[in-house]
Formats: structure tokens, sequence, C-alpha cells
């Protein structure tokens, strides 16, 4: 009987601990397997979300996130300015802010609306109906649709409530042509977008047309679009995505990565901890069993092979059966954290990817290794003819 | 990545919002400007500049001492500049959704902050503001002022402090994810801990079988063995405890240091430590003796054979 043979058999004696144990392991291994998809989720689904719009490049005021810091006072000025350049190839402006439509007597939609300009491209897709084409024309999100109850063709009355608009702004009649997805969809939220001067009116400032923020789409080189950018006017600041995203490890999205790391170093010490004792407290009790092996003529290496096998067993078992069982509890926690205000539905804080199955996978083999020192250390200074007559006498 | 600019085009912390809301509690004037224009290497001191306060991440970022001249402005540069004299920094108010930002904030008197960011044609006096912070002789009749607010002034909207956050913020879903990774780890530590139960009762199984075959009843030692996991527990409990708060500092620190903020990152609360207590302890009886259970179940003789 070869030595994992034996190590099952070991295993098998005792199905409770063993039973135990590799649950255990599958538990600690489930949140290390989230962890791992955790530490880099966020940034991954950023990214994917930023390369789907098309434009790779975002011109802010300031260096502040798009949003978070002052507006470009004139939108469609600075847009001009930036598509003069030849490494340019398409510049939208776009504006955000907050707009109750209301359909008749029905449930009003409160959520965000979308003020755009400039070139082609637009931040939405639509699924029905058609874009919007001129002023007074509205494309909202299919949770605004089912709320207030509009499909295209609709004439709804958009109330906006913008940070630089009039004190009292109007409400304004607007046509829905569309009904469209948004990239940055907030679920359970209304959204939709116009252009940047219906938005003007809808704010009760038809002269004023500011943008949160450019995006820019370049002719192929994104850092030398953005150079060209930073140099044109020192009022405005191009990022890029690569960028945007390392702004964004850099400032608010680190607490994941943090959260991440301390976890995974806790549920791998923790998995450590588990195996060693388990595997510790079986070789103590078989020490007699051990010490007679070794005096029927089984070598020292073949007996700390046991040792190491059923560790090996444990944790691979265990670590398996994690997978699946980390792949739930991540659409469990994705579930809770997407609960947050304003997290767009498409964007998640787990996102699987094939490197964080070898990096589970060397961790527990790691684990599985480093658990096993210990014990098999014990077996193999075990003295035989002590350890027999011990039992013996005892 | 580039490194972060001071930008000339600073620009004032939001003054008009969508809902204006009277906060009961806390002090009236505490606004926050962004972005400076430059720092000392000023003209001529002029007597009576009106005086700010400065973050010490910002003052620290650019180099600003107490006692330097500064120029703010909300628009481009060149427009409405203003200068103002350094007379402190300050340390921001903790600010977790700003973790990791470096504050760039200024502090300053109401009527300098709409003096800076009044346009031309806005007449003084007729400004908005984001909020009035009101401290109330009498607290406890904060919700009376509120609702005597919200009837009286038309275009204000009163709330209570604890009321501004809202229940579905940010922090409410981060506990609830905690309290998830919690109930995991939990589901773990019991696993851990029948599997150690389990190894410990089949070691005293020669012990049992004996004190059965002496006359004690299988109820005595369940007790016998209820007593050990609640004192087990306890002592790992209250080591869990004692853990937690000699790493309560060293973490506020690394964490502090890390972000540069004042925040509290770990914070062992009596309740805090009364939940964790009140988790552990049953936990531990109870996989005690359920791990004792099938073993009490078998007859002495069975138990004491060899």
């Amino acid at each position: 009987m070869n030595a994992l043979a034996c190590a099952w058999r070991s295993l098998v004696r005792q199905p409770a601990r063993t039973s135990l144990g590799i649950i255990g392991v599958a538990a600690v291994g489930a949140l290390l397997f989230d962890m791992l998809l955790l530490s880099e989720g966020l940034v991954i689904s950023t990214r994917t979300m930023l390369d789907s719009m098309d434009f790779d490049i975002r011109v802010t005021s300031t260096d502040q996130m798009p949003g978070r810091g002052p507006d470009i006072a004139d939108g469609p000025a600075a847009a001009a300015q930036v598509s003069t350049l030849a490494s340019v190839s398409s510049v939208i402006t776009l504006r955000r802010e907050d707009a109750r439509i209301d359909l008749g007597d029905s449930r009003p939609a409160f959520g965000s609306v979308l003020g755009i300009g400039g070139g082609s491209g637009r931040p939405w897709t639509i699924i029905r109906g058609t874009d919007v084409t001129g002023d007074r024309q509205i494309v909202i999100n299919e949770f605004a649709a089912q709320v207030i109850g509009a499909e295209p063709g609709a004439v709804v009355v958009v109330r906006a409530n913008c940070q630089d608009g009039a004190t009292a702004p109007p409400a304004l009649d607007f046509r829905v042509t569309g009904i469209a997805t948004f990239t940055f969809d907030v679920l359970g939220e209304s959204g939709s977008g116009m252009t940047d001067t219906s938005l003007a009116d809808a704010c009760g400032t038809p002269g004023a047309i500011p943008a949160d923020f450019l995006m820019v789409r370049s002719t192929g080189d994104a850092a030398g679009a953005a150079a060209d950018i930073d140099a044109l006017s020192f009022a405005l600041l191009a990022s890029t995505n690569d960028e945007a995203i390392g702004q964004m490890q850099q400032r608010g999205f680190t607490y994941f990565q943090q959260i991440s790391t301390v976890l995974t170093t806790i549920t791998v010490s923790f998995a450590l901890l588990l195996i060693t004792v388990l595997l510790t407290v079986s070789v103590n009790q078989r020490l007699g069993e051990v010490a007679a092996l070794r005096a029927l003529g089984f070598s020292q290496g073949r007996v700390v092979l046991d040792v190491l096998w059923e560790s090996v067993l444990i944790v691979g078992i265990g670590g398996v059966l994690s997978l699946p069982l980390g792949l739930l509890m991540a659409v469990w926690l994705d579930g809770i954290l997407k609960r947050m205000p304003r997290i767009p539905a498409d964007l998640h804080f787990f996102v699987f990817q094939p490197e964080a199955i070898w990096i589970h996978g060397a961790l527990l083999a790691v684990t599985a290794l480093a658990a096993a020192i210990y014990p098999m250390l014990i077996v193999a200074r075990l003295p035989i003819a002590t350890t027999l007559r011990n039992e013996v006498v005892g | 990545m580039r490194p972060p600019e001071c930008r000339y085009n600073a620009s004032v912390a939001r003054l008009h919002t969508h809902q204006r809301r009277v906060l009961v509690t806390g002090r009236v004037v505490a606004f926050t400007l962004i972005g400076i224009l430059s720092t000392s290497a000023l003209p001529a001191q002029e007597p009576q500049l009106p005086s700010i306060l400065v973050a010490r991440q910002l003052a620290a970022l650019e180099g600003i001492a107490i006692g330097d001249e500064v120029e703010l402005a909300s628009g481009e540069p060149g427009g409405s500049a203003r200068r103002f004299r350094v007379i402190g920094s300050y340390e921001p108010t903790p600010d977790p959704m700003q973790l990791g930002v470096a504050s760039r904030g200024v502090r300053m008197h109401l009527t300098d902050l709409l003096a800076l960011t009044r346009d031309a044609g806005t007449p003084a006096g007729t400004e908005h503001v984001e909020g009035i912070n009101v401290a109330l002789r009498n607290p406890e009749n904060a919700q009376e002022f509120a609702n005597d607010v919200n009837a009286r002034i038309v275009g204000v909207y009163a709330l209570l402090t604890e009321q501004a956050s809202g229940s579905g913020s940010t922090f409410v879903v981060l506990e609830r994810f905690h309290m998830a990774i919690a109930t995991v780890t939990i589901v773990a530590a019991t696993v851990f801990l029948l599997a150690l139960t389990v190894m410990l009762v089949e070691e005293r199984r020669a012990t049992v079988g004996v004190l059965r075959l002496i006359g004690f009843p299988a109820k005595r030692i369940l007790v016998q063995v209820l007593i050990e996991g609640v004192l087990l527990a306890s002592a790992g409990a209250l080591f869990g405890l004692a853990l937690a708060l000699a790493s309560e500092n060293l973490i506020n620190r690394f964490f502090q240091w890390r972000y540069d903020t004042a925040l509290i990152f770990v914070h062992v609360t009596p309740t805090v430590a009364m939940t964790c207590v009140a988790i552990a302890v049953p936990l531990g009886a109870v996989a005690t003796v359920a791990a004792s259970w099938a073993l009490l179940r078998s007859g002495g003789l069975r138990l004491a054979r060899r």
C-alpha cells in the first residue's frame, strides 16, 4: 500500500474529525477565495466599465475625480478647444444633475439626468425607440420608464435640481424618444439623458452650460493625447483610463484591498492552525501505531510521507469544495455591498479572474505543507523502542 | 501617473444644494474651499487681511506656514482672487468618505467666503448656503424644532443630525458586509472548535469509560463537560478580547499613518465586547457538549475497552 492510500485509510478511519477538518478548510478556503476576488474586483470591474464607454480620456478642471471637483465653467468651449488637437478623435461634454420626472398623475421618478454635448458617442445604449437628436427630447432608463409608465413618444415633465442652477428651476415638458441603459445606471434609481442645452434649460440657466468633465476619444495614443490636452490649458487636466484607475486605487477604493489583505492573512493563518492541530492530535493519538509500523520495517520517510499526504488530502478536498462555496458567497457578499448608495448596477466588488484560482491553490498548498511540518517532525523523531514500551506499559 | 498639481481654478465647495437643510447641533460657520492660488512671495504686506485656517495636509502639501499670505479664487485665474492671511492650521474632521484623499480645505469666516464667491450680479445678502447647523439650548426639543422650521420656512428642510446620514448610507452597508464576513468566520471557527473538541473527547474516551463504570451517571459527566466547555470558551473569549484591545491601538496607528487621517478604524466598544462574549461562550459550550454527546451514549465497558 502506498503512502497516499495509507493516508486515505487513516482519514477514513476517523470520519468525524476528517469531515470537520475538510468542512473547516472549505469554509476558510471559501473566504480566502472571496478575498482574492475582492482584492482586484472593483478595479477590474471599473476598468471594464470605462473601457466599454469607448472613450479613453477624461478631462476635469482639477485633479479631483470626475463629479467631485468643480465644474468646467464653459463645457462647449472647452470641448471645442480640445477637439482641435490632432491627437483627439472625438469629445463630448458630460454634466450630471438630479431630476424628478413626472408623467401625468403617476408616481414620479427621482434620479440623475445627464446633459451631453459635442461629438459622437453617448454614455447610454438605446434599447427601444431612438436617441435624442435635439432639444426637449429625453431618453430614460428602464426603471424610470416602469415607475412613471412611459414609453417612447410620451411627454414627461422634468424638474431638474442643479448645482449652479436657478433657485426655482422650471418644470419643462420633454418628449421621451427612447429607453436606454446607462453605463453607470444605479439599481432602483431613475436615469435619463438629454442634450447639454436642454439640461441648461431645465436648470433654469439657459445661457450657462458647464460640464462635470469631458470624455475624449484619442486617435490611438491616449497618453499622448492627454499630454496634449494638459499642455492646451492650465484649466484642464486630462487623465487616461489607466490613470483614472490608478487614482481610484490610490484614493477611495484601497479600503477593499486592505480588508482583503487582512482577511487573506487571517484565513490562511486560521487554516494553518486548524490543520496543524488536527494532524498533531491525530499523530499523537497514533504514536504507538506509527512506532509499530517503523518496527515492522516502514522507513522514516514513508511514515512522514503518510502525515504529509493526510494534510494534502484534507486541504485538497477542502480546497476543491471551497471554490463553488466561495463563488456562492461572493454573489451573496457582492449583493450586500451593491446596496451602497450610488453604486452602478454593472459594477461588481467580487470579480472572477483565473489567476485567483492559481493563487488560491498555491496558498492552500503552502498551508498544507506548513501545517504538516510539526506533526511530520513528531513522527520523524519518534523513538521506536521507547514508544512501543510506553504503549505496552500504558 | 502624473503627480497632483495645485490648480489655479480653485473653486468653492458646493454652496447651492439640492436640498437645503438645518442640522440640529454643531456650529454655524464651517465651510471649505478647494484649491489655492499661490503661497508666500506675494507683494507687500497689507494690513487687516482676512484670516483663514489651512488644513494640515494642505499646509504640508504646499509648504504653507502660519503668517503666510495666500490668494484664493472661486473661478479662473486672475478672476476674483482675494488675499488672505494664514493664521493657523487645523486637523480636518475625519471623514471616511474622503479616505486616502489629502484634504485641501481652508476655513474662513462666512462673510469672507460669500464675498469671495458672490457673482457680480448677486446682491450681497442673497447668496445661498449649503446648510445651517443649529445647537439647541434644549436638545431634547430637536424634533419639535425641526418640525417647526419645516412648517414655517418654505424651501428649507430641517432634520436631526442622526437622520442626516440615512439608513441606506455607505456605512450601514459596510457594517452589513462586516457582519457577513464575521458570520462566515464564526462558522469556520465553530467547525474548528468542533474538530478540537471531538479530538479532546476522543482522548478522554477511556477516562469517561472508567467514570461510567464506577457509577458516574452520564448526566453528571455531561455537566462536567459543559462546565469545562464554558470555562474554556470564557478563557478563549477573554484572550480574544485582550488581543483585540492590545492590537486596537496598533491597527489605528498603522491606518492613520497609511491614510494620513485622524479617523479611528478599530474601536472595541463595550457592546462589541459583550457581543463577542455572548457568541463565543455559548458556542464553545455547545460545541463541547455536541462533541461529547455520542461518547456519553456509549456504554462504560465499551468506552473503557482498550
